[in-house]
């Protein structure tokens, strides 16, 4: 089993991509050939050695073999006892490597021959003088004459190969055998246990331990693997707690969110409610302009912390990124009670912080959504939330918005305008409408404002106030510009052939177009394109769009201007009012936010601000312009506050070019064309 | 019967005749007793000859002759030996032979018990030689030996084989006379001396060769194949082969039958001499087939006691040597009558030993020749009477 581990970790049909090759086979194969190779070529060396040495000892066995017998014989053959010298050499013919023997006599002649067998094969010859002598006489009596075959020592060489063959495989297999077990138990096995120990890590993420207790360089190996993976584990861990954690606050973060939300759905009973708060913190962006990032990130702690002692040890507080908060209150009686969780919530943050030895209020919105835990749509408990969350901060800032079915209309028909904002443009749904601009005095237009609407097929005329955010979000703001700018010069052309060329247009920039350097050239080009001159193009913008990046406004604004347009501020009063910007940026006008306008003449405040920014305008020699004028009051205090232009209902409602036009030749002075148009904040327009 | 009864006669006379004119006082002698140990086997031709022999002379030396046979064995021809000189009525004499040196002990036993000791045919030779020194010296009771001089029967033999090449004109292409030798062993004495004589001969005659001095364990099978091997190698070398030297009577037998085989006439195209006077070469020697046979030898049985009957009465022959060397004599188709016959039948008896004992005033001096054999035996039946 452990061979098979061993040999396949992956065996088992985990997904283990190339075919592992194991490397204690990999060493068997290596070392195997080269190990039978060795042996072979060692015994065979050796036997070739041996072979030689045998070959030269039979040579000089049969020599002596001859010599001794030719002492032997030489007596009995002087003495011519040739029986006995037959006798003497049959002796030898014990000796199975002799084949044949023979003794020839002074004469040549054969005294005695004996042949063992038929010599068939490497047959050698040694022949040998036989000397007689005795005190008298020295003589050669004859000669012996010996054939021997190596067939022997071929034999034997052959079998001792075969031995050392049969040898040298077993002590191969042997080897092998020994590889294989030792390989296993020192190689195989710790391998495996890391194998195993890594298998296991990567199933469920944790860092397992190697089990090895050996000194040898595996057990230093699996020392070191252990250390690494409790290294591994602890930065596992906390890598862990990292992303699902906020490292500022230390509260889990987005992600733990969709954890948290399926534990809750999994535990308890189904038809427990569970109260989720959706918390996004007001004007923090304020708080880290105002008092730095370090005192910002101080601030969200403060905040953490509060909602942390504010809430029961069951509930769950996370911190989604940025200002937002969620607050999760897994048992709630009813809606009434989560609302007043959240309100307690809202309270809890709302107590006083000191940044900088300064009080700050903190103020949030909460969007509170409530549901069963049974809900199988549990896990849009976010997105709801964040949709009464959208309400409260758009409607009622600082509050606890509640979801209910409004609000996912509300919800529903913003997604679905999202959706159409393509199929709006292809098919020309938005239309823009002109407002006049006229002369406080006369009442004469001297100017038109281009407001941009949107002619929905299933939800009607729909105001810019809902829809801008949307095309805004969409990307769609250059689009949606130089749409409203090629209608204005197109309603230019057909002012100056209605007789009015003196009629100036208005169009309002977002802030994005103010970093758009294109835009100038755009201008000029649709300008040329319609015949109209780009003095008669006023271009509004607000106070917020400039202060995002005021390098680029201004070199974008200069441009614009030397192409002849004028430059309007728009909203002044509500925003920063920067005395500041109005001497900065090369401005042609200053209109006046309705709001200071609709509580005058009544309001002495208003009154005031508008007679102050009224005087700044005159010395700095910038055109007021008041907007929302309803009533005929208001335009005489405006008047009389120095106040040229005036914009509004009392004088004109905005109304397609047509009816604009229409207008003029009348010379009514009043837009009495009634359009059923909803009565949407009008100039919040492109 | 009438033979035997004749002959008993005849030695009675003889001996009633020559006792008084012995010259040694027939009175005083007394009867001797003597054992020998023989180291042969009964049957053995030689041996049972010299007992014989020694018998028969003791019979006309007033001696009794105890023979007692070692077959062959020299254990027990010493366990033999010892016994007799344990005895408690010792011999007179005890007559060894020392073959193989296996009589030294006994020789020394003898000495120590006081028993007169007399070698005959084998003496002592090499260390013991040394050791032992002559007779009566260190051995007291060893009286000397009596051997034959075989070298000389060995140069005669080959003396007779050239005479008869020469007188033939058997020479080899080479201008020499190529003759064969072949040995019993190169071992014993009796042997070597013969050998001795052979290469003595042929030494001092510059026109022979021995070709080959083979050896047939005194045998006439292994003497017949060593000369057919011969015979076959000198055709090969081309030699005429003139005469074959075997130092004893079967040999030589073994030489007639080999030279047969190889078509040869012995007696015409070459001769062969042998030495033992034996029955069967005295036949060939009859039949024209062997050129002589040397030998006699035997007779030192009977001339031993001759020896001994006057060393005991007073007549040592220590006073010429205490070694007798007894030459021997060849027989040929010459002198093959007078001898044969005696031979053949083994009567020894008919041989008068008195005649051959030692003169008065002559100690010593004796002649064992084969003319005094032939001279002292009586005239053939027909002259005898």
């Amino acid at each position: 089993m452990k061979r098979e581990a061993m040999t396949d970790p992956d065996g088992n049909g985990q997904a283990a991509p190339p075919r592992l090759r194991s490397v204690v086979r990999a060493m068997i194969w290596a070392t195997v050939p080269v190990l039978l190779l060795v042996q072979l070529l060692a015994s065979a060396g050796v036997e070739a050695t041996s072979f030689w040495s045998q070959i030269r000892q039979l040579d000089a066995r049969i020599a002596r073999t001859a010599e001794s017998r030719a002492e032997l014989i030489a007596e009995p053959l002087w003495k011519m006892r040739y029986d006995q010298v037959t006798g003497v050499l049959n002796e030898i013919m014990h000796d199975e490597t002799i084949a044949a023997a023979a003794v020839y006599d002074d004469t040549g002649v054969a005294i005695a021959r004996v042949v063992a067998r038929a010599s068939d094969q490497a047959v050698a010859e040694i022949s040998r003088p036989i000397k007689y002598s005795n005190g008298n006489i020295a003589v050669q009596a004859g000669r012996i004459a010996i054939a021997y075959s190596y067939a022997t020592v071929y034999a034997d060489t052959g079998s001792r190969l075969m031995l050392l063959l049969i040898v040298g495989l077993l002590a191969t297999l042997a080897t092998v055998v020994a590889m294989r077990i030792s390989a296993n138990i020192f190689i195989g096995r710790p391998l495996a246990a890391i194998m195993s120990a890594i298998q296991r890590s990567k199933q469920d993420g944790r860092a397992y331990p190697a089990e090895i207790r050996s000194a040898n360089e595996f057990g230093q190996l699996a020392q070191a693997f252990n250390a690494m993976q409790h290294t591994t584990s602890g930065a596992l861990d906390r890598l862990g707690h990292m992303a699902s954690h906020d490292p500022l606050t230390g509260l889990p973060n987005r992600r733990s969110l969709s954890e948290r939300l399926v534990t809750l759905s999994d535990a308890g009973s189904p038809d427990s409610l569970i109260a989720f708060c959706f918390i996004d913190l007001d004007d923090f962006k304020g708080i880290n302009d105002t008092f730095g990032h370090d005192a910002g990130d101080r601030f969200l702690v403060h905040i953490s912390e509060r909602l942390r002692e504010a809430v029961e040890p069951q509930d769950w507080v996370a911190r989604l990124g940025g200002d937002e908060f969620v607050v999760i209150r897994p048992e709630v009686s009813n809606e009434a009670t989560a609302q007043a969780f959240a309100r307690q919530l809202l309270d809890a943050i709302s107590e006083p912080i000191r940044l900088h030895d300064k009080q700050v209020a903190p103020r949030a919105s909460i969007g509170l959504a409530v549901r069963r835990a049974g809900d199988p749509e549990l896990s849009h408990l976010p997105a709801l939330a964040d949709i009464a969350l959208y309400h409260a901060k758009s409607k009622a800032p600082g509050t606890v918005a509640v979801l209910d079915e409004a609000l996912q209309r509300d919800y529903r028909r913003r997604r679905d305008l999202e959706l159409a904002i393509p199929a709006g443009f292809a098919e020309g749904q938005f239309e823009v409408w002109y407002q006049g601009q006229v002369d406080l005095e006369s009442a004469a237009v001297v100017g038109l404002e281009a407001l941009i609407r949107w002619r929905h097929p299933d939800h009607g005329v729909i105001g810019p106030g809902e829809f801008l955010p949307l095309i805004e979000r969409s990307g769609n703001n250059a689009r949606l510009t130089r749409y409203v700018l090629t209608d204005a010069c197109r309603a230019l052309q057909r002012l100056a052939a209605a007789g009015r060329p003196d009629i100036r247009i208005a169009i309002n920039l977002p802030p994005s177009e103010l970093a758009d350097h294109s835009l100038a050239a755009e201008l000029r080009a649709t300008c040329a394109r319609f015949d109209v001159a780009a003095s008669m193009l006023e271009l509004e913008i607000t106070e917020g769009s400039l202060i995002n990046n005021i390098a680029s406004a201004s070199e974008t604004l200069h441009r614009l201007r030397r192409l002849g347009a004028t430059i309007a501020l728009d909203d002044f009063g509500t925003g920063y009012s920067s005395l500041a910007h109005l001497r900065r940026f090369p401005l042609d006008k200053v209109k006046i936010d309705k709001a200071f306008i609709s509580e005058i003449p009544d309001s002495a405040e208003d009154k005031a601000i508008v007679g102050v920014i009224a005087s700044l305008a005159g010395t700095l020699g910038l055109t007021l312009v008041a907007e929302g004028i309803e009533r005929t009051e208001q335009a005489a205090a405006m008047r009389e506050m120095g106040v040229t232009l005036g914009q509004g209902y009392l004088y004109h409602r905005p109304q397609p070019l047509a009816a604009v036009l229409q207008g003029l030749e009348g010379r009514t002075g009043e837009g009495r064309v009634r359009i059923d148009s909803p009565s949407v904040a009008p100039e919040f327009a492109a | 019967m009438t033979i035997f009864l004749r002959i008993m006669l005849a030695v009675g006379m003889a001996c009633g005749v020559l006792a008084p004119a012995g010259g040694i006082d027939a009175a005083a002698a007394k009867s001797l007793n003597i054992v020998f140990v023989s180291p042969g086997k009964t049957g053995e031709v030689y041996w049972d000859m010299v007992a014989q022999t020694m018998r028969a002379a003791g019979r006309k030396l007033d001696a009794h002759v105890e023979v007692l046979t070692s077959e062959r064995n020299y254990r027990t021809m010493q366990e033999l030996g010892f016994g007799v000189v344990a005895r408690a009525d010792k011999p007179d004499f005890l007559i060894l032979s020392n073959e193989e040196s296996a009589a030294v002990p006994i020789l020394e036993a003898a000495e120590a018990a006081g028993v007169r000791t007399l070698l005959l045919s084998n003496t002592l030779i090499g260390e013991d030689a040394k050791r032992l020194g002559p007779p009566r010296q260190n051995l007291k009771s060893w009286l000397g030996d009596i051997t034959t001089d075989l070298q000389t029967a060995g140069a005669r033999m080959a003396n007779a084989l050239i005479s008869a090449a020469r007188a033939e004109k058997w020479q080899s292409p080479d201008g020499k006379i190529h003759i064969l030798g072949i040995g019993g062993d190169e071992i014993t004495p009796a042997s070597i001396a013969r050998n001795a004589g052979l290469q003595l001969a042929a030494d001092a005659a510059p026109d022979v060769v021995v070709d080959r001095m083979l050896f047939a364990n005194w045998t006439q099978s292994e003497a017949e194949q060593v000369t057919a091997n011969y015979l076959r190698w000198a055709a090969r070398k081309e030699i005429r082969p003139a005469g074959i030297w075997a130092g004893n009577d079967p040999m030589a037998l073994g030489a007639l039958r080999a030279i047969t085989a190889a078509g040869l006439v012995p007696g015409r195209n070459i001769e062969v001499v042998g030495l033992n006077w034996s029955e069967d070469a005295l036949r060939e020697i009859k039949a024209g087939r062997l050129l002589l046979s040397d030998g006699g030898h035997f007779l030192l049985g009977g001339w031993s006691i001759v020896l001994l009957r006057d060393y005991a009465d007073g007549c040592d022959f220590a006073d010429v040597s205490p070694r007798v060397e007894v030459k021997t004599s060849a027989i040929t188709r010459d002198n093959l009558g007078s001898v044969g016959d005696l031979i053949k039948t083994r009567a020894f008896d008919r041989i008068d030993f008195t005649r051959f004992r030692a003169k008065a005033g002559h100690c010593g001096q004796y002649d064992f020749s084969l003319d005094a054999l032939v001279s002292s035996l009586p005239l053939p039946d027909g002259v005898g009477d």
